[in-house]
């Protein structure tokens, strides 16, 4: 059955016909990390009247002459199990955290760590985003860095970059090391 | 080789397009697609029922080629051939792709389930008649939105209906008012009868009386219909023209309640008509519930209970008022004299008549009104 399934796949993308590449991007993060706030902020939607995310959403947005599917899927602890389904076949994780919500910082630290072990995962790139720095409160990116253990990781690359959704600021800068590290080596 | 391709490519096609792929596929689509609105965001659900998607393609593909002897080699190449890049073909496979892309895959549910909204609005109309025309020109391109203002809209003609009705009852309560003299009758069981032959001072006897009218009120039945000045039908007609609905479409209106049971007098409600008052009808309770004492010296809960009483009373007169109006016009011109000591009945219908109108006319507006948003939406 899997080999006939993976023959499909294959079968599948030809089907397709599509020429351009394709990167399937995972967006993850507690509940009001700002995951949806970026995700619209990637596709130059309108910021202002998001609503806790109950299921998932998807935006395609191109990035140097590739698709990124990015899939954005609600944070809240009772939908978090779901997580693992949506993980096959990623290429990118991106995690987001709430950079003043310091209450929370080993919760989200330890779903992170969660993450990186899952199988789906294995030496999937990871790109964090230390959000809401537009908020006086919010730790510097390399306080969270340093809490996440980040300088452990060896199976894979990594980035930790400091944004603010709401108002776009940093945004673009991991969106630019994803072109340069993933985009590029794909290609 | 390229034969060879063009073959298996011509077959999986004529796969895609046969009974044994689409009614396994169209059942599944069917049963799943309920829970496919055109939100923004995606239900967590809808990955599972994705998930049983590919399950159930993959399964149909497998059983395909095993069948027909293809291997994955073949079809590989098959859609790999420039064949496979038309226009009608990458249709055909549509509900493949579905498989490996969600958004294809939820596009699909979204449209199936509208599909099967529009099929039950089908359905409703068949059973109720027709829709009105703003309903039936160009179905197909109805949105939920114009379909909710529909539902309003059909919902306010109802009401404004239902309250027409009322206010007609009210009226007719009041001319009664005016009609009766103002002692109590409530002991008065006889009610109607007696009441019409006393004041007609009529010699013939009670039984005689009552079966003229039953004479009359069979053949103003079969009139009825054909009277175009009579306010029910001035309300149906209206409502018709405004609406450009069909006769069908008067089905889904209520009922005329009062004219139609009016139609139909059945005899005991006959018994208790008269005085209007509030306090015949809290004499009237009393007296029913054997108390004696004046209202105000009772207990709070005598008194509540009296009030009930009274407003349950009052609400079967209510529905006396509406069952006389309707005998009213089929008074034969003999029992005429039973309005006599009243102001004479023939201005005060006009009065109505006019009032009516202008109401009718208020209505028939609103409802032109609410039409051509609808419609120009």
């Amino acid at each position: 059955m899997g080999e006939v399934q993976k023959g499909l796949f294959s079968v599948i993308e030809k089907l397709k016909g599509t020429t351009e590449q394709e990167l399937r991007i995972v967006l993850l993060g507690l509940d009001n990390a700002g995951k949806t706030t970026l995700l619209k902020q990637l596709a130059s939607e309108d910021v202002n009247t998001i609503t806790p995310t109950q299921g998932f959403n998807i935006k395609s947005v191109t990035c140097h002459g590739m698709k990124l599917n990015v899939w954005d899927i609600g944070g809240q602890r009772k939908i978090r199990p779901f997580w693992k389904k949506y993980l096959e076949n990623t290429d990118l994780l991106i995690y987001v955290i709430d950079s003043a919500d310091k209450k929370r910082f080993e919760e989200t630290g330890l779903e992170l760590s969660e993450l990186i072990d899952e199988e789906n995962l294995k030496g999937v790139p990871v790109l964090i985003f230390a959000n809401k720095q537009d908020l006086a409160t919010a730790s510097p990116a390399s306080e969270i860095a340093e809490g996440l253990n980040l300088h452990t990781y060896r199976d894979r690359e990594w980035q930790i970059q400091a944004c603010s959704a709401v108002s776009g600021e940093g945004v673009q800068d991991g969106m630019n090391w994803i072109s340069n590290n993933i985009v590029n080596k794909k290609k | 080789m390229a034969d060879d391709s063009e073959w298996v490519l011509e077959s999986i096609a004529g796969y895609l397009g046969s009974p044994e792929w689409m009614i396994p596929v169209t059942d599944f689509m069917e049963n799943k697609c309920s829970v496919f609105d055109d939100e923004d965001e995606n239900k967590l659900t809808y990955t599972e029922i994705h998930q049983q998607y590919k399950e159930l393609v993959e399964k149909l593909l497998e059983n395909y080629m095993q069948e027909v002897g293809i291997n994955e080699q073949q079809f590989l190449e098959a859609c790999s051939s420039p064949f496979a890049k038309s226009k009608t073909l990458q249709t055909v496979f549509q509900p493949v792709l579905a498989t490996d892309d969600f958004q294809i895959f939820r596009s699909l549910m979204v449209q199936k389930n509208m599909e099967l909204q529009l099929q039950a609005l089908r359905v409703i109309k068949e059973r109720n008649g027709a829709l009105p025309e703003c309903l039936t020109d160009g179905a197909d391109m109805m949105s939920e939105l114009e379909q909710q203002e529909m539902r309003i809209l059909q919902e306010v003609l109802k009401r404004s209906k239902e309250e027409y009705d009322e206010e007609v009852a009210r009226r007719l309560q009041f001319e009664e008012e005016i009609g009766c003299t103002s002692s109590g009758s409530s002991a008065d069981k006889n009610g109607f009868d007696s009441e019409a032959s006393a004041s007609a001072q009529s010699t013939s006897s009670i039984d005689n009386m009552s079966s003229k009218k039953t004479e009359k009120q069979d053949q103003l039945r079969s009139a009825e219909n054909g009277e175009p000045s009579s306010a029910k039908t001035n309300t149906v007609s209206s409502d018709k023209r405004s609406l450009g609905k069909d006769s069908g479409e008067r089905k889904t209106l209520p009922a005329v309640t009062a004219p139609v049971k009016g139609s139909e007098p059945p005899a005991t409600l006959k018994e208790k008509s008269g005085r209007q008052t509030v306090e015949s009808y809290l004499a009237e309770a009393q007296r029913e519930a054997g108390i004696s004492r004046p209202f105000n010296e009772l207990s709070a809960t005598e008194q509540e209970q009296l009030q009930e009483r009274a407003r349950y009373l009052r609400q079967q007169r209510d529905k006396l008022q509406a069952l006389k109006k309707e005998q009213r016009p089929k008074q034969p011109p003999a029992e005429e004299p039973t309005a006599a000591p009243a102001p004479a009945p023939t201005p005060t219908t006009q009065e109505i008549s006019v009032e009516e109108k202008k109401k009718l006319q208020k209505r028939k507006h609103l409802a032109e009104k609410l039409k051509e948003e609808v419609i120009k939406k």
